[in-house]
Formats: structure tokens, sequence, C-alpha cells
């Protein structure tokens, strides 16, 4: 191509000192309206999660569960600040019998299409999310219904296998059980999120008017909505991608996003509690850490040399004993963890310390004890044990909590630990497989009640596999699942704990807090840090 | 194999004893020969990729292997067909391909065609931005290196070439990000453009996805200026890291040329060094930095996915590195395939340009 040499060259030279003028003259731009917005004005969150999918039935992650929030509504929702479940699209929600569960619904719904919103959507979500059966998403934690009927427009009776079923309530605002539009959502797959979008089939604080994908999501109010949460506090919102959380950490310090939440480190937290342009909210967390023991292949343990289980209890014992959680959350996680002392964490129906009543020294490790219940036993010691962590799913810190936990099991004289690590895939089978002795996990809630700390761990041996099976405390956990009075629920609940810690399936070690951090002059993120651990967008103004 | 060749010098001076035509013998072979060779280099590539991220482990094990009994967990791979024999997931995965079928990502479910598009432009964008600034950095300075040879401006410059290329590009981007960002806060941190403008991008009719472009297109300076701004570092991190071969490059050929026996002629006329260097050596110097530039695509290609995270510029790279984490299979293959593609036809383009240039390396 011919082409005058001059022109071109005058052309890239114009070009570069457009560009430099051009640049000169520009800042960094603030987010979601810029820096003069007014008081409810757009809110800018910034966030390292990502969504898999804007179907309820197709995704089953924090982050695609956070847009959900703000764009759906549930039958039954809980208030900012409040964890408990109360009528959202419902008028009144109750078991009729004790394996029926009736909801009514309020009336004059509409989708944000025009679209009326009745029973019959309402039968449909549920419907369609256990027909999907999605191998990403959430139809498992609709084991226990058995059918939904809709007999009219504002009535919706579930039929449970399970009689009264006290999680119910919790799974009605769960991550299954968003309501979805039948006039725009297929019955037996997923729908993509672009169609939904253009379909605006949306009933919740906001509608999407901006989708771009794991990058930017722009939302408006929804003028319409009448449910639970009622006008948010800001007429419009964005929500930004990070793949760096330090990317993400530093936006929040120069004012272009107002909200920075999930998943800052406790290094970048730590630093931000000096800035005094931001502020950081912290709120209960639902996140556990433990110590996983396989009863098979740990030191002592049913298939392992010298199995005796006496002596494979002591060395649990004394382990328990050692353990410094407190100095674990302040110099590894910097107070962005807490420590943990039951397997139900503080916060839920029923929580107490049974680890701490039972081992160490109030809370502090206790080398007598640790030293005394491996005497008693007769385990000679130092006791090897062959301990194993994850690099790469629990955060980068999880090298840091381990090294410091060898080193306090080391240091008493009664543990030799070979520290080991395995990448994710692998670890997460293996660990499964009897290949791990000891070995790290964690847990976040499907929803918030105790309930899920307990029935998916330790009735014959949960999903971790690790051989642990005590029929006290499975009749306990089945016990306390259908017990209808609360107090005597508790109590059960407290009992299991207690059960649970003279065992030692596993080792309670952190409690994650919710940290958000946000604009000096932005308000509302505390009250929905709450045990919910629902993010509302429709609480933040500034 | 590409060969680099010695660009013909200019025939400014009219000194250059005439040169006999070539007969082109051969062209049409070696044209066909050079495309065909990209067939297997692309099927070799597609089986490598798809079997090394067997590997790595499945996506519903790295979402769900924290929370479900193994058995739960089992069925759900079942069901995704994860547990296939092996070899019949390569041969329908080479049917898709063969069909232009790439599949939907596993992780967030889109048409892998439709990322390629979304994130293509994004690395488009930036190649540009980081090919501009490798030019305006390399071949200014590569004059200045060859005009000031064996002495210590061409000592520094060439230092200063080694630095660029031998410097990790995500090293250089967060020194400049920490530099220009967090302490004189001149520029933005990361991200293409500002929320307010990433908004207005959005709002346009038939947006291309090069955010200067559509920013030109719809008359909006302001997002013009945003865009720029966001897009200086990450472009100068890129750039800088083919600014050092085009430095070296162009010296190089400059001081050859400069030894020519017409140069000689010229200077002992009293033709200014100067003047020498800017009219009659550098335009033959600059020939081979076309060819270069085409060698570099897999440099620049690799140095984008180190750039797209450092920057959070959401491009192909930096989706390459999200999908891997998340051990998607599916958008992994397809980034991986549209790369290679894009590095091959850009291979194949240069060894036609050059057998064009020069019939010796059709032999």
């Amino acid at each position: 191509m011919a082409m005058n040499k001059k022109a071109l060259q005058c052309a890239i030279a114009l070009a570069g000192v457009s560009a430099l003028a051009l640049t000169a003259c520009t800042g960094p731009s603030g987010g979601g309206g810029g820096s003069s917005a007014a008081a409810s004005g757009p809110i800018a969150y910034g966030t390292t999660d990502k969504v898999t999918a804007l179907d309820p039935a197709g995704s089953y992650d924090n982050g695609s569960f956070m847009v959900m929030n703000q764009i759906y509504s549930f039958l039954l929702n809980s208030k900012p600040g409040g964890a408990d479940p109360v009528p959202d699209l419902a008028e009144s929600a109750s078991f009729t019998t004790p394996t029926e569960y009736t909801v009514k619904l309020k009336s004059g719904l509409k989708w944000a299409n025009g679209h009326t919103l009745d029973s019959k959507d309402v039968k449909f979500s549920f419907d369609r999310q256990m027909k999907i059966n999605d191998p990403a998403g959430p139809a498992s934690l609709l084991s226990n219904v058995e059918g939904v009927t809709a007999p009219d427009a504002n009535t919706v009776v579930f039929k449970l296998k399970l009689a009264n079923d006290q999680t119910f309530a919790q799974i009605l605002s769960s991550p299954a059980a968003p309501i979805v539009d039948d006039e725009v959502f297929p019955a037996d797959k997923l729908l993509d999120d672009d169609s939904i979008v253009k379909a605006k089939a949306f009933y919740g604080q906001y509608t999407i008017d901006t989708y771009k994908k794991n990058e930017l999501i722009s939302f408006k109010a929804y003028p319409d909505y009448k449910g639970l949460l009622g006008k948010p506090a800001n007429d419009a919102a964005t929500i930004k991608y990070y793949a760096d959380p330090t990317n993400m950490k530093l936006d929040i310090q120069q004012g272009n996003i107002d909200v920075a939440n999930r998943s800052l480190s406790a290094t970048d937290i730590d630093d931000l509690k000096k800035d005094s342009k931001v502020k950081v909210n912290v709120g209960p967390g639902g996140e556990i850490r433990y110590i996983t023991f396989n009863f098979d292949t740990m030191p002592f343990g049913a298939k392992a040399a010298g199995a005796d289980p006496a002596k494979a209890l002591a060395v649990r014992q004394g382990v328990a004993n050692l353990v410094d959680r407190q100095a674990i959350a302040d110099q590894v996680y910097k107070g962005t963890y807490l420590p943990l002392y039951s397997n139900v964490p503080s916060g839920f129906l029923g929580a107490n310390e049974s680890f701490k009543d039972a081992y160490g020294d109030a809370g502090k490790p206790s080398l007598d004890k640790a030293k005394k219940v491996l005497a008693d036993a007769g385990v000679t010691t130092p006791v090897t044990l062959n301990l194993q962590y994850n690099p790469d799913h629990y955060g980068k810190s999880s090298g840091d909590e381990y090294a410091m936990i060898k080193d306090q099991l080391e240091k008493s004289g009664l543990f030799k630990v070979n520290l080991q690590s395995t990448e994710w895939v692998t670890y997460s089978k293996a660990s499964r497989a009897d290949e791990y002795p000891l070995f790290q996990f964690g847990w976040f809630p499907d929803f918030s009640d105790a309930d899920n700390y307990l029935t998916p761990f330790f009735p014959d041996g949960g999903f971790l596999k690790n051989h642990y099976n005590n029929p006290t405390v499975t009749d306990l956990i089945s016990k306390q699942l259908t017990t209808v009075d609360k107090t005597e629920r508790e109590s059960t609940i407290k009992d299991a704990q207690n059960a649970l810690a003279k065992d030692i399936s596993t080792l309670p070690l952190l409690q994650g807090a919710q940290v958000a951090v946000s604009g000096s002059s932005v308000k509302g993120v505390d009250s929905t840090l709450d045990a919910s651990f629902k993010f509302r967008l429709g609480t933040v103004s500034k | 194999m590409t060969t680099l060749i010695e660009a013909p010098p200019s025939d400014a001076d009219g000194l250059l004893p005439s040169k006999k035509k070539s007969s082109g013998g051969g062209l049409g072979t070696y044209i066909l020969v050079r495309f065909f060779l990209i067939l297997p280099t692309m099927f070799i590539l597609v089986t490598m990729v798809f079997f090394l991220m067997r590997v790595i482990g499945d996506p519903i094990t790295a979402a769900q292997g924290g929370r479900l009994p193994p058995d739960v967990l089992a069925q759900r791979i079942h069901d995704a067909g994860y547990d296939r024999p092996i070899m019949v997931q390569y041969f329908e995965y080479l049917g898709q391909v063969a069909t232009g079928n790439f599949g939907t990502t596993i992780t967030d479910r889109r048409p892998v065609v439709e990322m390629l598009a979304t994130f293509g432009t994004a690395t488009l964008e930036l190649a540009i931005n980081a090919v501009i600034v490798a030019l305006l950095v390399g071949i200014p300075l590569g004059l200045l290196a060859a005009h000031r040879r064996d002495k210590a401006a061409d000592a520094v410059l060439r230092f200063f070439a080694i630095l660029c290329y031998a410097t990790p590009v995500f090293f250089a981007g967060l020194l400049l990000k920490l530099t220009f960002s967090v302490w004189l806060g001149w520029l933005p941190v990361a991200g293409r453009a500002s929320t307010r403008t990433e908004l207005a991008m959005g709002a346009l009719a038939a947006p291309t996805g090069v955010y200067w472009l559509d920013a030109l297109r719809s008359g909006n300076m302001a997002a013009l200026g945003d865009v720029m701004a966001h897009a200086v570092l990450p472009a100068v991190a890129l750039g800088l890291l083919t600014a050092g071969v085009f430095l070296r490059l162009v010296r190089t050929n400059v001081i050859g040329t400069l030894g020519k026996d017409y140069v000689e002629a010229g200077r002992s006329r009293g033709v200014s060094e100067f003047r020498l260097v800017t009219k009659h050596a550098y335009k033959p110097a600059l020939i081979p930095i076309i060819t270069v530039m085409g060698l570099q695509i897999a440099l620049l290609l690799g140095g984008a996915v180190l750039t797209e995270t450092t920057f959070e510029w959401k491009g192909l790279g930096y989706q390459l590195v999200q999908y891997l984490n998340a051990r998607d299979f599916v958008a992994v293959q397809g980034i991986v395939v549209l790369l290679a593609v894009i590095v091959a036809v850009t291979n194949f383009v240069v060894d036609v340009v050059a057998a064009l240039i020069d019939p010796r390396v059709r032999y």
C-alpha cells in the first residue's frame, strides 16, 4: 500500500501529542458517578468474587448469589442486621401440618418486564430448580422437598419429606430459592445471563441496566419493588470485578469505588485500618477453618499401625490442648479471623465454646494437659503427625497458618509434624480418600443455621468421609433438626457440640469475619454485614 | 522456520550495482508449504493443551471439591462427562473444533466464541498501544545509539535496551503502577477505563470493543482522555519489552548500513553524519523492523497475559489466568487456540513477506 511517508510521520506525531495532551488533562476518575455524587447517588462496589450465572438454577457461589440478592426476591428473607427469615414476597409462611409448609403471597406483584408475579412463578421456580438439578447448582438444598403445589394465585404449599424441618425457612431464603419469571425462564434448562438481562426478568430492589459479565454491572432501583428490603438508600449502583485484591485496595483508597468487599488479604485490611480515608467495617462471619482427623489413618487410627482408639483420642486431645488459636488469628490473619472454640461458630443458635471448656487453659494452650492425656493413654512421644494443608484454595495465608500450628505443636516436644501441601483439585479428592491422616479444611454455610455446621459433617462421617461415627451425636443432630421448640433445640445443639468436643472428629480453629472497606463518607455498610451473609447494595448511601 | 534477512540498502544515492531480477521460481510452492505447515502446528498445540488441561484437574472438583461427599462429587463429574475415556473426549473435542464449535465456558457459562470476541478486542487494543510505544521508543533511541556509537550515550542506550528486554513485564508493570499511580497519583491504578466511561462505552449502539476507537467514534473526548490515561501504563510496560529489541535492531542495522560503500562515498563527499543516519541509513534499517514485529507477536501475547493481570486489563490474557485457576479447560483451550492461530498466521505472513523481499529464502 503506497502511503505518503511524511503524512504518516505527521499522523503518528500528532497522535502521540494528542494522546499525551489528553492524558495530561485526565486524572483517575471516580467510579459510580464521580466524586461529586450527592447523597443517595450511585454506589460503586468492588469485589474479586465472580459470577457463574444469573440463573439461580445454574450457580451456587458467593459471586452469583450476591448479584441475585439485588435483582430477585425470596419467599422469606432477612432484614439487614439480622439473619432470621421473615416474609419477603410472602405475607405469611408457616407449617400447616408437620410435612406441609404453606406460604401466602403478597398480591399485585409485577416483574420489571410487566409480567405478573404470583404462585405460578413460585411453583415454577422450585420445580425447575429440582428438575434441572445442575451439577453447579444449589438443587441439593431442596432435598427435603417432595413437591410444590399452587392451589391459588396467592398460595404455595411445600410438601416435605422430613417433618418439622427447622431449617426450611432458611432454605427458602437460600441460593436455591430466588423466585424467577415463569414466562422468561425455560422449565428444563438454564437461561443465559444476557437473555435474563434483556427480558428484564427482575423483581428485587434493583434491575440490571448494563451487564458486562465479571467486568461491570450497573443497577437501577426498581420503583415497583414491594418486598421486605424496601426502597434502596441509593438510586443506582455498580459492581466492579477485580482479579487482584491489591488493585481493589488501591481503588478504594483512591476513591474510585465506595465499597470493597470479598476478598482483601489480611495484610491489606490491616494496612487499610491505618488509612483515615477509608473505614473498615467488620461483621459476623460464617466461614470456619478446621483440622480434620481421619479416624482410620491418623496415628493409632483403626487402620494404622498399633491401632488403639484410646491412644488415637489422646493424640487428638493432645493437639487440641496445644493449639493457640488466638495467636493464629492475631499474627497470621490480623484479626480478620477469630478463634473458634466449637463446631458451630458464634452467632448461631446454640453455639457454645465446648473446646475452650474441655481443652487448654481458658483458650490458651496447656502443655501440662497435653502431656497428661498422652501419658495417661500410654502414648510414646514425640508422636509423628503428617499434616496436610492446601496453599491455593483457602487463601495465601494458609502456609503461614500451618507453619504456626506446626511450631505450636513441635515446641511442646510432644509432636513431630511433617507439614505437606498439595494443589486443590488433587487435595480435595485425596483428603477424602484416606490419603491424609490430618488435613486442613474450611466451610462456608449454605444458609444461616447451626444445623449447616452439623448435618453435613458428622452423621456417618459426613462429607469429610473421615470414618467418624458416633450414634449419640447422630441422634442429637437429627433431633435438633426437627425440634420445634426453640429453647429445646438450642439445648440439643449445645449437647451435640459438647459430644463432638469429646470425640474431636474435627478441631475447630478459626471463624472468619465479614470485612468490607468503605469510603469515609459512605454509610450503611455495617448494617448489611450480618449473619445472613447477604450483602445488600440497597443499604449503602453516601 | 522464518528467516530474518538484512534489508537491501537504500539506493538514494544511485551508487548501488544493479541486481539481476529473480525469476521468482517456487514462490507459489513455498507459500503453499508454509500455509499447510500451520495445520500440523495447530493440531499439535490443540492436542498438547487438551491433555495438559486434563492433567490439572476438572472444574467441578475445583469449584465444589470442598463441599460435597466424594460419591456426590463423582456423580456430578460423571453427569458432566468428565470421567469418560480421555480419548473419547479428545476426539469429540477435535470434531467440535473442526466444525468451529468451541463449546461453552464451564465456569461462567458463555459461548467461547463470544468470549474470545469480547476479550480479544481488549488484547488487540493493548497490543496496538504497546507496539506504538515500542516504535516511539525503540526507533528514535536506536537511531541515536547508532549515531553516538561507541560513546557514553550508546552504552547507556544499549544497557537500557537489555534492561527493557530482560525485566519481567509484570515487575516493570508493578514498578510503573507503584510510581505513577500509588506514589504520584498521576494515572489510574488499573482497568481499561473508569466506571463512568465503561458505562458510556457500554451504552453505544455498536461498540467495537476497542475503547479509544469507540470514544473517538462517539466524539466523547472526556471518555477518550480517560481511556488514554488508563492505557498509558499497560502500554508502556508491555511496549518496553519490545522496544528493547527494536532499539538494538535499529542500532545494529544502521551501523551496518553506515559501513556500506555508498555511505562511505557520501561521507567522502562531505555529507554530515547526522544526515547520513537520518536520510540514508535509517530507511533500510527500518525494513527488518516489519519482519521482527511479526516475530515479536508471540512475545507480545505472552507479555500481554502478565500485563493484563497486573493492570486488570480485561483481555484474553487476563481471562486465561482466571480460567486456568478454575480449571475451565473449555475456555483455556479456546483462548490458547486463538492465540496460536494469531501467532501461526503472523509467522506465515512474515515468511511470505520475507520470501517476496528476498528470493533466496525460498530455496
